[in-house]
């Protein structure tokens, strides 16, 4: 009953109906916007402000933490390689830094650059692909219990709601949806959505504290 | 090509029409697209587009101001409001255009992004419109908009509730799905398909007194 094709007569009356041109061109005011916006290349919205805001302090941050876990580790050597004697007591703390083949400060070194070198892009991938799952399972599960967003929190969402919807249709267009740029991009949307609702989340549950599951 | 590529490619092609010029010696083929949309942007008019050139910008606006705003004015029905959403879809292509990434056609990427400013507008003069699900019917009968002029179709259009006409128009004219349009209004795939038989419906009763008296005074005639 229901087919398409018995409707074409009405598609077909539709389609041909003009192209509606506006009374007065918007381009002179796009003209002047993008003259005025000198950054528009390079703009981003949400995401960018956000990235500005908290990505840099965020990887300096990680950065200090890094030179400061191999700089403690240097120091920690030779405690830890006592501990390969027989006899002597092994600490809790002992035990988390002693590994079979971490003889020298310089092996150390080489397995933090190791780490890093063995996370292959397939890795990567699924992982973002899981994170992006959950953070959707988790804007899902919330959705009834949040509290309605209202005013820029409400735009500011369908922003983002937007953005995420142009990365899912680039992501359909590309036949094995394996490209980490984008589901890197699309995991960052729904953590600044996350965000976003998280707060009212919190306010509509009285407080509640369940930042575990946005951390999962 | 992605099943959804592949099912709208169909769909386009089931709407193409083939003109037949029997005048000169071999057939001249006009093939009519599924959307106004379909226009194809050089690549090297993109990358000056992507480089900040202003030029190239106006160009690319000139290509699809049409397109955008007959879409964003068939779902909204108010020209300022479709002239807004002109301008803010094209303002978002030309922040966003470094986020292009050419894997699919440009004109899709736009298109959707016109969509949205469109629907969101749409979502906030929403006036709660409730309509029930109903059971999809379609009349088989030739509709009277085979014989009504634009602008008469075009009045007729406006006459219907602005969601019932936006899901009308993406079905017919875009050639969405209706689970795409559901998700897109975020409603379920059965109100998309009762809004195509309610607006096919509505249409014809509001074309069709138009019609009437004109068949009353063949009837008296014979």
């Amino acid at each position: 009953m229901h087919d398409r094709n018995r409707q074409l007569n009405l598609a077909d009356a539709l389609r041909a109906l003009p192209l509606e041109t506006p009374e007065h061109s918007v381009w002179p005011e796009l003209a002047a916007e993008l003259s005025r916006d000198s950054q528009f290349g390079i703009r981003d919205s949400v995401k960018g402000e956000r990235m500005r805001r908290f990505a840099i302090p965020a990887l300096l941050a990680a950065a200090l933490a890094g030179i400061f876990v191999v700089s403690f580790r240097r120091h920690e050597t030779p405690t830890s390689a006592q501990t390969t004697n027989p006899g002597s007591r092994i600490t809790n703390h002992e035990i988390a830094t002693v590994t079979p083949d971490n003889a020298s400060s310089n092996t150390n070194s080489a397995k933090v650059g190791n780490v890093h070198s063995a996370a292959t892009d397939a890795a990567q991938l699924a992982a973002l692909q899981r994170r992006s799952q959950d953070l959707e399972r988790w804007l899902s599960e919330t959705g009834d219990v949040a509290a309605p967003l209202q005013g820029q929190d409400l735009l500011a969402a369908t922003e983002i709601e937007n953005l995420i919807g142009l990365v899912d249709v680039e992501l359909t267009a590309k036949r094995q949806m394996q490209d980490t740029g984008l589901w890197k991009r699309r995991v960052d949307l729904l953590e600044d959505l996350s965000a976003l609702r998280y707060s009212n989340y919190q306010l509509a549950a009285g407080g509640r504290v369940i930042a575990a599951s946005l951390t999962n | 090509m992605s099943v959804r590529t592949l099912q709208r490619t169909l769909v386009a092609d089931t709407r193409d029409y083939f003109a037949c010029d029997h005048s000169h010696a071999r057939c001249i083929f006009t093939i009519v697209t599924a959307s106004s949309f379909q226009i194809d942007v050089p690549q090297a008019l993109l990358a000056r587009a992507c480089a900040g050139d202003l030029g190239a910008f106006e160009q690319i606006y000139r290509r699809f101001e049409r397109p955008v705003y007959t879409l964003a004015l068939r779902l909204l029905g108010e020209p300022e409001a479709a002239r807004d959403a002109l301008h803010d879809a094209m303002l978002k292509v030309f922040q966003r255009i470094g986020q292009f990434r050419g894997e699919s056609p440009f004109w899709g990427w736009l298109r959707q992004i016109a969509l949205n400013e469109a629907l969101m507008r749409l979502r906030q003069h929403d006036r709660a419109e409730t309509h029930d699900d109903l059971d999809a019917f379609v009349d088989e009968a030739p509709g009277p908009w085979v014989h009504a002029d634009a602008t008469t179709l075009e009045r007729a259009l406006g006459k219907l509730p602005a969601q019932t006409r936006s899901v009308l128009w993406l079905y017919h004219v875009e050639g969405y799905s209706h689970p795409e349009i559901a998700g897109m209004v975020g409603k379920t795939v059965s109100f998309s398909k009762s809004q195509v038989a309610r607006g096919t419906q509505r249409l014809r009763e509001i074309l069709e007194p138009s019609v009437g008296p004109m068949s009353c005074m063949i009837a008296t005639a014979n």
